[in-house]
């Protein structure tokens, strides 16, 4: 397959409304390097972030997608019959595409390939597999920009550039502000001076790295873009370059007997399964630097099926038991019934009650990932000890804390500010308004789920209605957090105005000092929520011939959840879920003689978008779909032609990815 | 059946539709969204009392761009948006300030920064004073006014400018002779009026590092120098009767207290120790340090132990290698030690020399970080007295500053001692009145303590850099002015329930550039 695929151009600020790049500080959605800001402190220059110039994403890929896939299997029956199968399978991938986590990441040639051996008889199957994947040339976006803008200029001279620039403009020239940030940002840029000056500027050595790049930006589509563009994405280390390297695996096996030729009371069946994960990021994803992580999850579990009431009623019951390495075991029982009523059964109702967890993912448990702005950073127990950072101390610092500090995951856990109450710090200056980071090192969310629903096909009309109440707890999230570089954090700290002017001593001031100097890592915690979460929802569903052939039909999802985000401020919970969904088609398979048609159109509301990568609404969208089909008997063809979101405006269904705009298609398929 | 279905989709499209966000209502020129309004102030007329603050007095020079930023005028653009009327200025003629009286230059350009210092721009004045403007004007800020002034008849009479009786600016838009800034401003019957004036009552005397009088206890003005210290009952009575006129007839109005005119960067940015040896040895630090001793052997080592003898040994203290020292100033309030320094240097010096010595050491002392010197004085430190032969050659080194150059802690005691007197009157008569009062004087403090972040640029009386002062360090910078604005629209806004919407300070530059 080959195609390419949306183009993502939200150049939206991911945080202040109306923003674009002509604001000092701006950070486009889908623009990357624009990342790398600070806090320049030097007089006359603002008192928050002055931002490097950003690559658009439509500079850093083609956006071309392929793929291929090969799979391979043989079976051998050593008896003959069914008593045993083995099985031994293998399946490769291989292509290209975009893919957004916690930064948006081109997949250049990456192979991913599938073993597995099964041995299968009439009442078990015992099998086991292992996935292995190869990022191939594959990069990070967002390091891209970064670090093709660090080829042309370290960041230390572009923003000392900028810095001398600006106030030379406003001080010397006497330009209005929005003036001399130009005229800074061409400086810092393209080493042209602003003009005017009695004395051209110079771009800036480092004196601490004197061989520090001090060139001007490479402009896309030139050869030197083109070489830092080859270079950035050759290399792995995210301080230059952004290849992705990630040669993960996982080993999974898993094993299942039925008792129902030894028990006839009822179906009875008991299974197991064990997952090793082998996590060998190099250090570029997990905090496996030195050694690859290794850890593991195992499960049992029996089932038991009766059927009553002339089979109209159905009882299953489960129990399972889950261990995994860096978490406690999980009983987890579910319980279901299924009831089909009417002469034909046609009435079918059905319900059920379980619980259920859901382990924190590999991600949740060792990510160790430095986006730009923050540090990723999962919390297994032994990961916060397997992270560690040493970081420049800048400017004008309390004295005894030295030039640099060195900090692990423990700092982001135990001595951090939560990044909500740093906002309304930063917005009032009143320090009595942080609040010390309390967050738990991530265990599994646990789940209570039912579920009630109906069905039935009668007159022609199908009626499907559904509904669902969970209720989760430990809901897995993720929180950010402000750790100072020196100082204790503390819940309100009191600092004296004589504290922030000079050198404070006390361990809370220090702290509420390296906020106020940007002496701070920000990180991203995986966590679990005190809130208790509930969502639920229902869905109606219609359909119904009509007349002759002719289909129609209707359905309206409704989804919804609710806490109380005041509890828990910082806490974001990604639901990304529209509340509405309403779809309705029309469609005849036989209007002529192997002629059909369907048309249908679909809507939702709008909904806020929470991830990593950005926060945001994702707006409302009417999307109609069409599509004819023709049957060539003669050939054993047929031929569709079809178009989807006809005359509709482009849309997005997750912020950050490219708008998804309007696609034609025509296929011709033989032996449908 | 059918009809179920059509209503279904009929209520899909109705939901499309409820998408379209109702759009509220916002205007865009009011705080808090709300239809824009004056509130309880009536702002059809509006006139500006004041000095060259409400003049709009920037890099020691009044300019029509200057003019035009000043806060007396940005306030009178936030008025035009509910319907304040035509406020009329008296702009100057050009952009390059300074006055001419009969063509001939009576005060400078305005100053620009090059990258070193302020400086002149090019161009010369052409703002002649005896060049008549045809008011009236709302803009009524007379650069150089005292509280007293501006109920002064005859201050707008061009001959009296030469003796210092009138005053070049109100020269050009006084409506007569014989008139007053207050009686030009009541002619126009204004509905509202803002008043920031007392400023000059202590700057003169502060500017000159004291050299003026402290007029304390002398009520009749008409015996001031200009330098000199207004009695507080003096500018009590004179406040009284301004804000009295102005509201006879109903009028609102805004007042502003005073800040320290101490915290300006004009008395900040020079330091009271800036004698290092890297100084005092022209940047060569071994040369510095065969300076210092030579200093310590033969001038401030024999005076330290002749004032010891005379129990004024903590006068002089030896000069420090390591650390920088302090000027060496006049100070007007120590005993006279001349006779006994004579008597004590005679056997060492001759009596002539002796007798020198004596005179310019009689009451010499080092500065303390409680003394300011003033920012003109910059170019003083190192430079040669007039007539005084070397060693003594070196103002600050070998010879004190003196009383002009530098404001004592005596001098800066009576400077805020006359400034609270002022406030107190200032604020008691506004809550009297039912005025809307700015708060001044705290907002200065904190601009010379750690600063303000307004629209995220951290604003300081910093010289040159500090983004609120202009280069003559105590005028207000063009942001300076859209700042102390906010401040009075802010205030107008608590006192009437209005809702102007301050403005964005990070639109407005900190510095004019050499040409405009």
């Amino acid at each position: 397959m080959r195609g390419t695929e949306w183009h993502a151009v939200n150049y939206d600020d991911k945080t202040v409304a109306g923003r674009d790049r002509s604001h000092y500080g701006y950070d486009g959605i889908n623009v990357y390097g624009d990342e790398a800001a600070t806090v320049i402190p030097a007089p006359t220059l603002p008192s928050d972030k002055v931002s490097r110039t950003g690559y658009n994403e439509t500079d850093l890929t083609d956006n071309k997608v392929a793929n291929t896939k090969i799979d391979l299997s043989l079976h051998i029956r050593p008896f003959g019959d069914e008593k045993l199968e083995v099985i031994v399978q293998s399946k490769f991938g291989y292509g290209n595409t975009v893919y957004q986590g916690a930064n948006r990441y081109y997949l250049n040639n990456f192979f991913m390939q599938q073993h597995k051996i099964e041995f299968k008889g009439k009442n078990f199957f015992i099998r086991g597999y292992t996935t292995t994947e190869d990022g191939g040339n594959s990069y990070d976006m967002l390091f891209t920009g970064i670090n093709i803008n660090r080829l042309a200029k370290s960041d230390t001279n572009w923003f000392t550039d900028y810095g001398n620039a600006y106030a030379r403009s406003t001080l010397i020239l006497g330009l209005q502000p929005s003036v001399a940030h130009a005229a800074a940002r061409n400086f810092a840029d393209f080493n042209i001076s602003p003009a005017g000056l009695p004395t051209a500027l110079v771009p800036n050595t480092d004196l601490n790295n004197p061989n520090a790049p001090r060139g001007t930006r490479f402009l896309p589509g030139t050869p030197e873009f083109k070489n830092a563009f080859a270079q950035v994405t050759n290399e792995a280390s995210v301080l230059s370059g952004s290849k992705l390297v990630d040669n993960s695996r996982i080993y999974h096996s898993d094993a299942n007997y039925n008792f129902k030729d030894v028990i006839k009371f009822a179906e009875i069946q008991v299974g197991g399964s064990y997952r090793e994960y082998k996590l060998n990021s190099f250090g570029r994803i997990y905090t496996d630097a030195n050694d690859p992580i290794t850890y593991n999850e195992y499960g049992a579990y029996t089932q038991v099926m009766k059927k009553l009431m002339d089979d109209r009623l159905k009882l299953t019951g489960s129990l399972r038991y889950d261990k995994a390495q860096n978490f406690d075991g999980n009983y987890s029982p579910r319980l279901s019934v299924v009831y089909s009523g009417g002469q034909n059964k046609n009435h079918n109702f059905r319900g059920s009650f379980q619980t259920g967890f859901r382990n924190p993912s590999t991600q949740d448990q060792y990510i160790g990932f430095n986006v730009g702005s923050a540090i990723l950073l999962g919390s297994a127990p032994d990961n916060l000890t397997r992270f560690v950072e040493t970081r420049t101390i800048n400017g004008a610092a309390v004295p005894t804390e030295g030039n640099s500090a060195t900090i692990s995951g423990l700092n982001a856990y135990n001595n951090s500010y939560t990044a909500a109450s740093v906002a309304r710090f930063s917005a009032t200056g009143n320090a009595a308004l942080l609040t010390k980071t309390t967050a738990g090192l991530v265990k599994p969310e646990e789940v209570k789920a039912i579920e009630l629903g109906y069905r039935s096909f009668i007159n022609k009309t199908s009626i499907d209605i559904n509904g669902y109440y969970n209720i989760y707890n430990n809901f897995i999230g993720n929180l950010n957090v402000i750790a100072p570089l020196y100082g204790t954090a503390q819940d309100s700290p009191t600092p004296t105005n004589a504290d922030l002017l000079l050198f404070p001593t006390d361990p809370g001031s220090k702290s509420v000092h390296a906020l106020r100097t940007s002496n701070t890592r920000v990180f991203q915690l995986y966590t679990n929520t005190p809130l208790e979460i509930k969502s639920f929802g229902f869905g109606l569903g219609l359909s119904r011939k009509v007349y002759k052939d002719f289909e129609i039909g209707a359905n309206y999802n409704y989804a919804e959840f609710a806490f109380d985000q005041s509890k828990d401020p910082s806490f974001e919970a990604g639901f990304n879920t529209p509340k509405h969904r309403v779809k309705a088609s029309i469609g005849n398979e036989k209007l002529f003689p192997n002629f059909g048609f369907n048309v249908s159109g679909r809507w939702n509301s709008e909904y806020l978008w929470q991830s990593s990568f950005a926060d945001g609404t994702i707006a409302s969208a009417t999307v109609i779909d069409a599509q004819l089909n023709y049957n060539l008997p003669s050939l054993k063809s047929t031929l569709k032609v079809g178009a989807s979101n006809i005359g509709g405006k482009e849309y997005g269904q997750v912020l950050g990815a490219g708008l998804i705009g309007q696609q034609y298609f025509a296929s011709w398929t033989i032996n449908p | 059946m059918i009809k179920n279905f059509k209503w279904l989709l009929f209520a899909s499209v109705a939901f499309v539709a409820c998408t379209n966000e109702d759009e509220i209502a916002v205007d865009a020129n009011s705080s808090d969204g709300q239809p824009l309004t004056a509130g309880s102030a009536v702002v059809t007329k509006y006139v500006a009392l004041g000095d060259s603050y409400a003049a709009g007095f920037s890099d020691n020079a009044l300019f029509i761009e200057g003019q035009k930023g000043s806060y007396a005028n940005v306030i009178a653009q936030q008025f035009a948006l509910t319907g304040g009327g035509e406020f009329k200025t008296p702009l100057m003629a050009d952009n390059v300030g300074g006055l001419l009286l009969g063509g001939n230059v009576i005060l400078g350009s305005r100053l620009y920064f090059n990258g070193s210092a302020p400086t002149p721009v090019s161009g010369s004045p052409s703002t002649e004073v005896a060049t008549k403007l045809t008011g009236p004007f709302g803009n009524l800020g007379v650069p150089g006014a005292k509280s007293y002034h501006l109920v002064a008849p005859g201050y707008g009479n061009v001959a009296g400018v030469a003796t210092g009786q009138a005053n070049p600016y109100f020269v050009r838009f006084a409506s007569s002779a014989t008139t007053t800034v207050v009686a030009d401003a009541v002619a126009q019957d204004p509905t509202f009026f803002s008043l920031w004036i007392g400023g000059n009552d202590v700057l003169g005397y502060a500017t000159s590092g004291g050299s003026g009088r402290n007029q304390t206890g002398n009520f009749n003005p008409a015996t001031y120098a200009s330098n000199d210290i207004t009695d507080p009952t003096v500018f009590a009575n004179v406040y009284s009767s301004i804000v009295n006129t102005m509201t006879a007839k109903g009028a609102k109005g805004v007042v502003a207290n005073l800040p320290y005119v101490t915290s300006l960067p004009y008395f900040t940015t020079v330091p009271f120790n800036p004698l290092s040896v890297s100084v005092l040895g022209g940047g060569n630090v071994a040369v510095g340090q065969g300076t210092v001793a030579a200093l310590n052997t033969q001038l401030y080592g024999p005076l330290k132990q002749a004032l010891t003898a005379f129990n004024a040994g903590d006068r002089i203290n030896l000069l420090s290698a390591t650390v920088s020292n302090p000027l060496l100033i006049v100070d007007e309030s120590l005993p006279n030690l001349s006779a006994q320094l004579t008597a004590a240097f005679t056997p060492t010096l001759g009596v002539q020399t002796a007798t020198f010595y004596g005179q310019v050491f009689g009451q010499a002392r080092q500065a303390t970080k409680d003394d300011l010197v003033v920012l003109v004085a910059r170019s003083v430190i190192g430079a040669a007295p007039v007539g005084i032969p070397a060693p003594l050659n070196k103002f600050g080194i070998t010879y004190p500053m003196q009383d002009k150059d530098v404001l004592t802690k005596a001098e800066i005691a009576e400077v805020k001692v006359a400034t609270d007197a002022y406030n107190v009157t200032i604020k008691s008569i506004a809550d009297a009145k039912g005025l809307a009062f700015v708060e001044l004087k705290s907002v200065t403090d904190q601009l010379a303590n750690g600063g303000i972040v307004y629209n995220n640029y951290n604003t300081t009386s910093a010289f040159v850099t500090g983004g609120m002062f202009s280069l003559d360090g105590v005028h207000p910078s063009p942001r300076g002015y859209a700042i102390i604005a906010n401040l009075f629209t802010t205030a107008i806004n608590a006192k009437f329930g209005a809702n102007f919407k301050n403005k964005d300070v990070s639109l407005y530059r900190i510095l004019y550039p050499a040409s405009l």
